[in-house]
């Protein structure tokens, strides 16, 4: 009995060494981190989350774990505290004002390699040509575009009709603009009921920035080295936001980014300058018919853009670098491109997206969510510089200084321009 | 025998109305935000203000459990504030009696760094703590969450201060009488502090409860993640916050505080009111 016995547990103990042999021999899976901000609302979480798992199933020797960070400042710190650590995220999503601050760190790496690979060499092209400016630094590309934004124009058609104003005619121009607001500014004695047009506080650095477009101006060069803040057409956009805001007096000159989209919904401001971003909380919330347009013109139609874009770190392996492009080539394929355009309200950032048929079809039931691309021909990058917060700091001063009447455009331009060029020195 | 003289009647009603007010002033925003949980998103941003939900939406709540796992969130929350305060009331029951009665060379100066730690903020250590938990291969844990708190100066200012206010004889007559130290500092000095320590709990408790930077940064995970993370996915930059979906979330965010002061206030009240009345 006892021999039988030994041998069947000499058997089990062979199979054992066979079937712990045979795991080893098994794939390596490379775990992948990957740090995003949710910026906009919506289930973008749970997105994310579906698109990695897809991802994953394709790709079975990577395994991308995707880690909800905040929104973009929070996600910045979270990102740079590791890259401190010497420990960074594989892959991140940073707001794209931030590559000079990620490229002080040596945060992150230049992609060119991969993308003159990618698609055959057609991938890079397809990218809207504003998108791809605030990638490009020192002639090197350093991160894709993924979730992208640019201001737009919205107005309240069912105001429009009450003011006696024709709701299919949103203006064109700065003039027409003045025109239409002082008609749509309600004031029940001293209190103002119903503001004309709101342009919205908090990231009014960032409207500025497109009215100074609009103008035919540019702030600051795309390697951040000169600032042209004091230029005419600076302090001309200035000297309109101060007429419309402190001596028209039909906009608010102060709000914040996140005060103006229910202002809007209230029927509190008859028209709004703000991201595309909050097309959909808008579709959802509003009770009225409202529009969407080209902010007006003044010289020209103009604009700039915003968002994150997809980064890979530095301090990795080759190998997990090679991993990561295959993830961010994937996520901005044109069928993810669009899918994650649909899933967010985000613009999708490449040409082809808008020929996958899902897209086709949203579109062809909601057309107000093309305005955002055909402004893009009028768009350009985002202005960025190393140590970009301050910068900001210093412009949103003197606009909110010179919308109250406290300094004159012309001075709040100059002061705001010896202060950044200080900052850029340094 | 009346032990006190009823006031007058206007005087009580006076006193009321005031109360009244105050009491509406802080609670009406808490209402906007229940009301506005059960809403859907076309009734919330109405031209004139609409208090009663309707029609009603149920879905909000069911929505934010969907979006993420805020049942997890809870759980680790709670774990993470209580196990902060455990530690806490020990550190700094034992670090305050040492400032309070024991003399020894450099004791000034030690007690200026722990104040001085109260004023250090936040951006300039969470990289070193970062770093120390890194090395310590502690990190996404819910003791990386903790750790950094165990010691409290603050704490330890309230409890040198309320032991301090203990008059000495009555330590020296303990020690005579053979309870000294450990025993007379469990027996005595922290029946006779404990409004302070109710109050310094409290305040421990409501604050880490919303602690969010730090966790967010030291946690990848949602099997750990606490609720202020959850809660922080309705709020965005770019578009403005999901109303709706927000005020849900944070109903429930703020629900176990509420309910917990609800049913101990009294005792709260009376361990501040009684203090002074102790033979």
């Amino acid at each position: 009995m006892r021999r039988h016995w030994l041998t069947a547990l000499m058997a089990l103990v062979l199979v054992l060494a066979f079937a712990a042999g045979g795991a080893e021999a098994q794939q390596k899976l490379l775990r992948l981190t990957f740090y995003y901000p949710v910026g906009v609302a919506g289930p973008l979480a749970k997105v994310i989350g579906e698109m990695t798992d897809k991802f994953n199933k394709e790709n079975p020797g990577i395994e991308v774990v995707p880690v909800y960070s905040g929104d973009y400042d929070p996600t910045l710190q979270k990102v740079q505290t590791a890259v401190m650590a010497g420990n960074p995220p594989d892959i991140f999503i940073v707001e794209i004002s931030e590559l000079p601050t990620l490229l002080a760190m040596n945060a992150v790496i230049p992609l060119d390699d991969y993308v003159k690979k990618a698609e055959g060499g057609k991938y890079w092209d397809d990218f809207f040509p504003a998108f791809r400016e605030n990638s490009v630094v020192r002639g090197k590309i350093w991160w894709i575009p993924f979730q992208r934004s640019t201001p737009v124009f919205y107005w309240n058609k069912e105001l429009f009709r009450k003011a006696g104003l024709d709701p299919e005619k949103p203006p064109q121009t700065w003039a027409e603009l003045k025109e239409v607001a002082k008609k749509l500014t309600v004031r029940e004695g001293s209190e103002v009921k119903q503001w004309g047009v709101t342009v919205s506080g908090g990231w009014n650095d960032w409207l500025f920035e497109a009215f100074v477009r609009q103008n035919g101006g540019w702030l600051i060069n795309p390697e951040g080295t000169k600032v042209n803040f004091d230029s005419k057409e600076a302090v001309e956009a200035l000297e309109f936001w101060v007429d419309l805001m402190y001596k028209e007096k039909v906009g608010p000159p102060h709000s914040t980014w996140g005060s103006t989209p229910p202002d809007f919904v209230a029927q509190r401001t008859a028209m709004l300058y703000h991201s595309t971003g909050i097309l959909t909380f808008l579709r959802n919330s509003a009770k009225f018919d409202f529009g969407v347009a080209f902010m007006p013109k003044n010289r020209t139609f103009g604009a700039e853009v915003g968002g994150g874009n997809l980064a890979i770190a530095r301090k990795i392996s080759k190998e997990r670098q090679d991993a990561a492009w295959k993830f961010i080539a994937w996520m901005t394929s044109s069928e993810n491109a669009a899918s994650w355009s649909l899933a967010s309200g985000y613009v999708a950032t490449r040409k082809s997206a808008y020929d996958v048929p899902a897209m086709k079809e949203f579109l062809a039931k909601d057309a107000r969510y093309l305005v955002a691309r055909e402004q893009l021909q009028y768009a350009f990058g985002k202005m960025m510089a190393p140590n970009f917060q301050k910068i900001r700091e210093i412009l949103k001063r003197q606009l909110d200084d010179a919308v109250d009447g406290k300094v004159a455009p012309k001075d709040a331009m100059q002061i705001v321009q010896k202060q950044v060029e200080a900052v850029i020195k340094r | 025998m009346r032990t006190w003289i009823r006031r007058p009647r206007l005087d009580r009603l006076a006193t009321h109305l005031v109360l009244a007010l105050v009491c509406l002033v802080t609670v009406t925003p808490y209402l906007w935000l229940l009301s506005t949980s059960l809403k859907f998103p076309k009734e919330v941003f109405t031209p004139t203000p609409q208090w009663i939900p309707w029609p009603v939406n149920l879905g909000n709540y069911a929505e934010v459990f969907d979006r993420a796992p805020f049942g997890v969130f809870l759980v680790n929350t709670v774990i993470v504030v209580t196990g902060i305060l455990a530690v806490q009331l020990v550190t700094i029951t034992l670090a305050g009696y040492v400032f309070a009665r024991r003399r020894f060379r450099g004791a000034g100066l030690l007690f200026g760094l722990f104040l001085v730690q109260m004023m250090i903020p936040i951006h300039a250590t969470f990289l070193p703590n970062f770093l120390t938990l890194q090395s310590l291969d502690l990190l996404n844990t819910r003791v990386a969450m903790m750790l950094p708190f165990f010691a409290s100066g603050y704490g330890t200012f309230l409890l040198r201060q309320a032991f301090r206010q203990i008059p000495r004889d009555l330590e020296d007559a303990a020690v005579i009488d053979g309870c000294g130290g450990l025993r007379f500092l469990w027996h005595v000095l922290v029946p006779l502090a404990r409004p302070t320590l109710v109050a310094f709990a409290l305040i421990s408790l409501v604050s880490h409860w919303n602690d969010y930077l730090w966790p967010l940064i030291v946690t990848d995970t949602p099997d750990v993640r606490t609720l202020t993370i959850g809660l922080g996915m309705f709020v965005q930059q770019e578009s403005g916050a999901d109303w709706t979906l927000l005020m849900a979330a944070t109903a429930f965010v703020t629900a176990p505080l509420m309910v917990i002061f609800l049913v101990f206030q009294r005792k709260f009240i009376e361990s501040f009111m009684f203090s002074g009345l102790k033979g």
